[in-house]
């Protein structure tokens, strides 16, 4: 009962690489950067407790000059939690809708398959790169902070990696939906890669603020890179949400896609 | 105890099938059942309403009202139907592949969801070149790949809509044979087009829809009397319009020394009445489906 998951993944394996290694790559040039800023480091010290709060805390800019900080502010609080998050949306926006809109969806439909199987399978195919990019984007930040002689807790780094599992199951759960909803691929690609980009924004400019609560519509709002990186603190009960909806969007996608016209 | 009642129910029954695509009406209350061992032809012209109906029938869509059982299944319970399209091959009329897959991924990921215990013969019979990316492949390579996928994993029942299209003479004649000696296998055969000649020459039974409403059941050859022929005869001498007065002659045209009619009379009547004139050259050949429809089953052109 796996046989159009294989299929998928399959064919979603050459993107996930190339997205996989070029992350890879960003965080090995972005650490290359690490040893000039320490040299600076009060001077920039300095400059970061100027900031407005609000700014300091959206980008973790607290602990910019150790590295996990500025691992934390230049990689993972932007590049990763967003990059990652819309290729995963973008992605799972094409799945059903591209083959709906093509008519490839009728050789897929005629044979004994229920549409809850293909939602689902489908779906699953996403954590392919879900994967790949958990499992590989560690080592390269591991050989990058030995090429600088460094060294971050390895235990936070894989938790990173670990947690950062739920966040991106969430957002290709999301593009699921939209893939489902709008039935048209660039619609749905690109109204998910505008939707995860706004709920990121909201996140950014409400912490710390009276509009905090708006937030928690946002799925960053449960994954935080930074916190999880220099202080070790991991928010599982925000995993265990970001899991829940997750399920629930693609028990919710089934049951349109079941429900509509191909 | 009551006997034990053996219903024996037509492979295909159509019941009142409707579907409104917001304001548009695309088929109709639809009527017909199609036997097992038949090939049906279902028969209109471009837009008529047949891709709907059939995918339909497939549970792609879902009816406004109406219903339909497909070898015994229903077709409003997705359930129900999943299990009859073990035993259904369907193929689109508009095929659409991955791209970036070679027929024998795509052929491979087929039997993987419905079997294929027919793939060998198929691929001895249509050849379109498996090993090589569907992206290179023309219009002709992909309608062979999808008539492989249709009858791969040896269905009881074939749904395909247009299926000679983009085939070379050769390769339809050659389904032609293939789906002829299938519904002597016993195999039900639901063909769609929208040319007259391929459906007189492979079909046994046809309905013919119009603007999503079925407007003829007919068996081939009652359909042919009704449809006539289209006679063209070049005279030395231009023949007079009353001279032509046979029951039959509709669309009398006369332009010079040619003479255009349609023909649904007695032809020993008509080679009669010819014989009297002086002739240069003569064409019968089958009307055009447009004509058909305008002269015996109503309504406007368009």
């Amino acid at each position: 009962m796996t046989d159009i998951l294989k299929y998928e993944a399959r064919r979603s394996a050459t993107g996930a690489v190339a997205l996989t290694v070029m992350m890879g790559l960003f965080v090995v040039l972005i650490l290359a950067i690490y040893p000039s800023v320490a040299a600076s480091g009060d001077a920039i010290t300095q400059f970061i407790q100027n900031l407005p709060e609000q700014f300091k805390a959206s980008f973790s800019f607290e602990a910019y000059t150790t590295v996990e900080g500025f691992l934390a502010t230049e990689f993972y609080q932007f590049t990763w939690l967003l990059l990652a998050g819309l290729y995963l949306i973008y992605v799972a926006g094409g799945t059903i809708a591209g083959d709906v809109e093509s008519g490839r969806i009728d050789l897929l439909l005629a044979t004994p398959v229920s549409r809850r199987r293909v939602v689902v399978e489908k779906y699953l195919s996403l954590f392919v790169p879900i994967f790949l990019l958990n499992l590989v984007v560690p080592l390269f930040v591991y050989a990058g902070l030995i090429a600088i002689d460094e060294s971050v807790d390895v235990t936070n780094l894989l938790l990173l990696h670990l947690f950062s599992i739920p966040y991106l199951a969430l957002t290709a759960a999301l593009g699921m939906v939209l893939s489902v909803l709008l039935k048209r691929a660039d619609i749905a690609q690109r109204g998910g890669l505008a939707l995860l980009f706004f709920l990121f924004i909201v996140e950014s400019v409400t912490t710390n603020t009276d509009f905090d609560w708006i937030g928690a519509i946002s799925p960053s709002r449960y994954f935080d890179p930074a916190s999880i990186l220099v202080d070790g603190d991991v928010d599982v009960a925000g995993s265990l949400i970001l899991i829940a909806a997750a399920i629930a969007l693609v028990i919710i996608s089934a049951e349109i896609f079941r429900n509509s016209d191909v | 105890m009551a006997e034990p009642v053996v219903v024996t129910m037509a492979t295909i029954v159509v019941d009142g099938l409707t579907k409104d695509f917001g304001e548009t009406r695309a088929i109709d209350d639809l009527h017909f059942e199609v036997e097992k061992g038949e090939i049906f032809g279902y028969l209109g012209p471009n837009g008529a309403g047949k891709s709907t109906t059939l995918r339909t029938l497939m549970g792609f869509i879902e009816p406004t009202t109406g219903d339909a059982m497909v070898l015994g299944h229903d077709i409003r319970d997705a359930a129900d139907l999943i299990e009859a399209k073990a035993d259904i091959g369907y193929l689109p009329g508009y095929l659409s592949f991955d791209d970036g897959v070679t027929g024998t991924d795509f052929l491979e990921y087929q039997a993987a969801l419905k079997g294929d215990s027919r793939l060998e013969e198929m691929k001895d019979l249509f050849h379109p070149p498996l090993d090589r990316k569907i992206r290179e492949y023309s219009t002709g390579n992909k309608q062979m790949l999808g008539i492989i996928q249709a009858f791969m994993h040896d269905p009881d029942l074939l749904i395909m809509d247009e299926p000679t299209a983009g085939l070379d003479p050769l390769m339809q004649e050659r389904l032609n044979n293939f789906l002829r000696d299938e519904r002597d296998d016993g195999k039900t055969i639901v063909f769609s087009s929208h040319i007259l000649g391929e459906v007189r020459r492979v079909c046994d039974r046809v309905g013919i829809i119009r603007d999503g409403k079925i407007v003829a059941l007919e068996d081939i050859s009652t359909l042919l009397r009704k449809g006539g022929k289209r006679v063209r005869v070049h005279t030395h001498e231009p023949i007079e319009k009353g001279s032509l007065d046979l029951p039959g002659v509709i669309d009398f045209e006369q332009v010079g020394n040619d003479t255009h009619f349609t023909f649904a009379g007695n032809y020993n009547d008509l080679l009669a009445r010819l014989g009297q004139f002086d002739l240069v050259d003569m064409e019968i050949e089958e009307p055009p489906l447009e004509d058909i429809f305008m002269h015996f089953y109503g309504g406007d052109d368009d």
